[in-house]
């Protein structure tokens, strides 16, 4: 009998228990873990004046249309700035591999055009083990409007590195140490006689932040201040975005202080100051296409 | 009572699978394409997991969508905040294999696999054809079939996007290594 016994439970035992020893029949399900780079650290290439850190993929070309319109100040008489004249860019950057872009660019202020690139050297990895993005930027503007100047007159450069973290989903932050140059510069009097000189270096530090709101929707800030010596009757620009993300276009609608599109403009032209309310509209609108 | 000893280890044996009858892995490749007006884009993925029992005749993977990508970042972000993946995370198949499977054929066998594919939080029962052969390095799995997102209640964003095509084709090849007890 306990034989018996003893059988039927060593049998009952290998029926039941001895299946669930081996490889469970379904798997757990475990999330993936790549280490590969954060995604995104700004949504679109551009902060509002300032190269942003965000990489254009291999193929991808992201075509941008920029516009700032005149001071909000001048009231309903002009629209807030809506019927004073608009500095327009026309953009198109092109990423050559996933680490090396290019792009080039046409402003209507001065007939402007730029040519430009970004060569992200390091990229924040998911898992930690590089805690920063860390780009080089530059670019060369040549202005085309009449008005005399050789080729070598006509030229201004901007040469950049764009530190940044996205230390959250929502939070990320850039700064970015840059280095302006213009061949040539001008003297001139104001309309109080007052003398206006321009330098040909300026050194500046764009800062940039992101919150993001929702999952279309975040607020971003630029301030550019400048460091050292700068010209005459200039201020550090300052920008508010709003940027809504929707399926492969990056809508930007920002208040800013500067009507210039290049940074060494941003940098070296711009005369108002947010705080006393020189605050103009604009926007840009990217569109990302893979080829 | 060594006869007893002797009869529950057997009973042990005959109830533990074969080891190289159990294959697994974790590098799979899982493609869809995806039509929308003038335009065909293929999203992919080498995140793939997934194990065989051909004991007990079961199939099973799963892939975190999250590692899906098409190419265009924009493209992805869209695809996911489309997908759920916060809340849902995983496409996965379970189910059985169907057809007759000669484990000891190294020629490349059709299979049909009927069981639940599970997406987006819905699950329906699919039957899926295929093929399997055993190789040097594992088990070798290919098979394609057709999603309907409607059926997984997934809508595509609208706004200023084209509209993307309902029905996507789905592929997947792995080689599942075989899996030691």
């Amino acid at each position: 009998m306990v034989r018996r016994l003893l059988f039927y439970f060593f049998f009952v035992v290998s029926i039941i228990i001895v299946p669930t020893l081996d490889l469970a029949a379904q798997m757990p399900r475990q999330r993936a873990n790549p280490s590969g780079p954060v995604d995104e650290v700004f949504w679109a290439p551009r902060v509002v004046h300032l190269t942003s850190v965000t990489n254009l993929e291999k193929n991808n070309l992201d075509f941008n249309i920029k516009h700032t319109f005149g001071v909000l100040t001048n009231g309903v008489e002009d629209l807030f700035g809506l019927d004073a004249a608009a500095n327009i860019r026309f953009g198109l950057d092109y990423g050559i591999t996933d680490w090396l872009s290019v792009g080039v660019g046409r402003s209507r202020f001065d007939k402007l055009y730029d040519g430009r690139f970004k060569l992200n050297a390091l990229r924040q990895k998911k898992d930690g083990s590089i805690p920063l993005e860390l780009a080089f930027t530059g670019n060369a503007a040549i202005l085309t409007v009449k008005n005399g100047y050789e080729v070598a007159d006509r030229l201004s450069y901007m040469g950049g590195v764009i530190l940044a973290r996205k230390f959250s989903d929502r939070i990320s932050l850039q700064v970015t140490p840059m280095f302006t140059h213009f061949n040539t510069v001008t003297i001139e009097r104001d309309i109080n006689d007052q003398v206006v000189e321009e330098i040909n270096d300026i050194v500046a530090l764009g800062i940039a932040g992101r919150v993001v709101l929702t999952e279309r929707v975040a607020l971003l800030v630029e301030y550019i201040p400048v460091l050292g010596d700068r010209n005459d009757q200039t201020e550090d620009a300052l920008s508010v975005s709003f940027d809504i993300e929707t399926g492969g276009h990056v809508f930007q609608l920002f208040f800013t202080t500067s009507q210039s599109m290049t940074e060494q403009h941003v940098v070296a032209r711009n005369r108002d100051d947010f705080l006393n309310g020189d605050i103009r509209f604009g926007f840009n609108v990217h569109r990302v296409f893979s080829l | 009572m060594t006869r007893i000893i002797i009869s529950a280890f057997l009973l042990f044996l005959l109830n533990t699978p074969l080891a190289a009858q159990t294959f697994m892995g974790e590098s799979g490749t899982a493609e869809f394409t995806s039509k929308v007006p003038l335009h065909t884009f293929t999203g992919s993925s080498d995140f793939l997991i997934g194990q065989v029992n051909l004991v007990e005749n079961t199939v099973d993977f799963y892939i975190d969508l999250t590692t899906l990508k098409t190419g265009n970042k924009k493209r992805d972000k869209d695809m996911l905040i489309t997908l759920e993946t916060k809340e849902y995370p995983f496409a996965e198949f379970f189910g059985n294999i169907q057809t007759e499977f000669d484990a000891s054929n190294p020629a490349k066998q059709p299979v049909k696999v009927a069981g639940e594919f599970k997406i987006h939080g819905v699950t329906r029962k699919i039957e899926v054809d295929g093929t399997m052969q055993v190789t040097p390095e594992g088990l070798n799995i290919q098979a394609e079939w057709q999603l309907n997102i409607k059926d997984y209640n997934i809508v595509p964003p609208k706004l200023l996007v084209v509209k993307v095509d309902e029905v996507q084709d789905i592929k997947i090849n792995a080689v599942l290594a075989p899996v030691n007890n």
